[in-house]
């Protein structure tokens, strides 16, 4: 079960940045297939999701991600790291 | 130019301005003789910016342009897609979609790349130390051929592209290229054009060099006041606007329409000052178009003059003109209305010109209340004109010591 505060979160940087339509924001959802990205969005997301979650993701880890999901355990953990200061608030 | 050349035609034309968006919308406020020109009071804050006034594009919808083409996009390259997709409409062109069309070139360009951006980019470059947070489409955004590459990407445009680059003269360049390139007979239509952004950065370039308007700030419906007595300088202002030119043979072919023909250009670089306008180069660019589009001074019939309400750019310019044609050709300035869009202004000046063929009426020079006596010896516009004319001159000179002129003909069937 995920953090629905990350999830909302992730969700909320997904539209305003990538002006992905709420319906399409699922967990299943493959980003380059379903949602329609690409690599140079992939390096985008890094940006949006440390200047508005907090989180610092590296260019390897976010590579590997395939899914909506995988953004969302992916914060969840980076989250769980000890000091990590995250800002869910939307 | 020795050998006879082909005829080129304009078949669709894509306008962004300050005086509004589209090609009829732009025009009808001319005829209102409207001006576009506002005044920026945020523009206060800047540290030794003087001028406080621009021209900006109205609102416009960028959703007719999908995510993925417009993230790389800054607003000047969403200006020059619309202007295209305008102008590709009225010609009725499909292209793009992945065809592939060597024979179709974009030649269009800006300035610079985006001044907002690239100003975000190296805060925060000299913020972090290094480029940590970037963005990775930033760089699309700022790299000089921006608008060559955003439009072609929009487009699905699978050809030749040019990026070109010379400030106030690109968009006069883009289409007198343009031209040379259909001469050749490689290329059946070109898509010509130009766009630039609103900045303070493009404000303070000519701020710093005592060019831009600083008098009128209280009263924007005053300022940019060409070969006007008590004129100070420009207003900046932003746009795109994009033709397609093509040639006789597509034309034909197609089945097109033609709006115009364009009968040739020249750009010359004086090499001598990159700031200070030189009257004889103006006439020997004015006269190397008329040679090649195989015409004389006695052709023409209105001069679309650059004049951008400088001191000395429209002396210059208001003499040269009165050498090659005289007191007898109305001469009229359009940069009273819209203020100076850079990049965009050939292009958006061509099109009114063209607009102006159509509607037998010649726009005046707005606010020329007392013509300059240094700016005497042509014959200015001072109202709009009724008048039925065959062909028109359109200058345009840019920093750098680049000038432009081009002539269009109306089309007579």
């Amino acid at each position: 079960m995920n953090n629905e505060k990350v999830v909302a979160k992730v969700n909320d940087v997904m539209r305003r940045g990538f002006e992905i339509p709420a319906d399409k924001l699922i967990p299943s959802a493959t980003l380059f297939e379903d949602l329609g990205l690409d690599s140079l969005d992939a390096v985008d997301m890094l940006v949006h999701l440390e200047e508005n979650i907090g989180v610092k993701v590296d260019g390897e880890q976010i590579m590997k991600v395939r899914t909506l999901q995988d953004i969302y355990t992916l914060v969840e953990n980076l989250a769980a790291e000890p000091g990590a200061h995250i800002k869910l608030d939307i | 130019m020795g050998v006879k050349s082909m005829k080129v035609y304009v078949t669709g034309m894509g306008v962004m301005s300050s005086l509004g968006n589209g090609v009829h919308s732009m025009f009808q406020s001319l005829l209102e003789n409207k001006s576009g020109i506002k005044h920026f009071p945020d523009w206060q804050k800047y540290n030794g910016l003087h001028t406080h006034l621009a021209a900006p594009v109205p609102e416009y919808d960028i959703t007719q342009i999908p995510r993925a083409a417009r993230r790389t996009m800054s607003r000047m390259s969403e200006m020059a897609v619309l202007a295209t997709l305008e102008a590709l409409h009225q010609a009725k062109l499909k292209i793009g979609d992945h065809q592939y069309t060597p024979r179709i070139a974009i030649c269009m360009g800006s300035t610079t790349g985006s001044p907002e951006m690239m100003e975000a980019h190296f805060k925060k470059m000299f913020d972090r130390g290094g480029p940590e947070g970037q963005l990775g489409t930033t760089f699309f955004k700022v790299m000089n051929h921006t608008i060559a590459s955003n439009v072609a990407s929009a487009l699905g445009f699978y050809g030749p592209a040019l990026g070109i680059s010379s400030a106030c003269a690109t968009s006069s360049q883009a289409m007198i290229l343009g031209w040379e390139l259909l001469q050749t007979g490689l290329y059946d239509i070109v898509i010509a054009g130009g766009a630039d952004e609103l900045h303070y950065t493009g404000a303070a370039v000519f701020d710093i060099v005592q060019a831009a308007s600083r008098g009128y700030n209280d009263r924007p419906n005053k300022a940019s006041r060409p070969f006007d007595q008590a004129r100070d300088g420009l207003v900046i202002s932003e746009g795109a606007a994009v033709l397609i030119l093509e040639s006789e043979k597509s034309v034909l072919n197609r089945e097109a329409k033609k709006l115009a023909e364009f009968r040739g250009g020249m750009y010359m670089c004086d090499g001598t000052h990159m700031s200070q306008p030189q009257k004889l180069s103006m006439v020997q660019t004015m006269k190397e178009a008329l040679s090649r589009a195989e015409l004389t001074a006695a052709d023409v019939d209105y001069v679309n003059a650059h004049a951008t309400a400088t001191i000395q750019g429209d002396q210059e310019e208001a003499k040269a003109i009165a050498e090659l044609v005289g007191n007898n050709v109305p001469v009229s300035s359009l940069k009273g209305h819209f203020g100076h869009s850079l990049a965009a202004c050939g292009a958006i000046e061509a099109i009114a010109s063209i607009k102006m063929m159509h509607e037998n009426t010649l726009i005046s020079t707005r606010n020329l209340d007392e013509v300059d006596p240094e700016c005497a010896g042509i014959l200015h516009l001072r109202e709009n004109k009724k008048m039925s004319i065959k062909t028109v001159l359109s200058n345009n000179f840019a920093f750098g010591g680049i000038n432009s002129s081009l002539l269009l003909s109306s089309i007579h069937e």
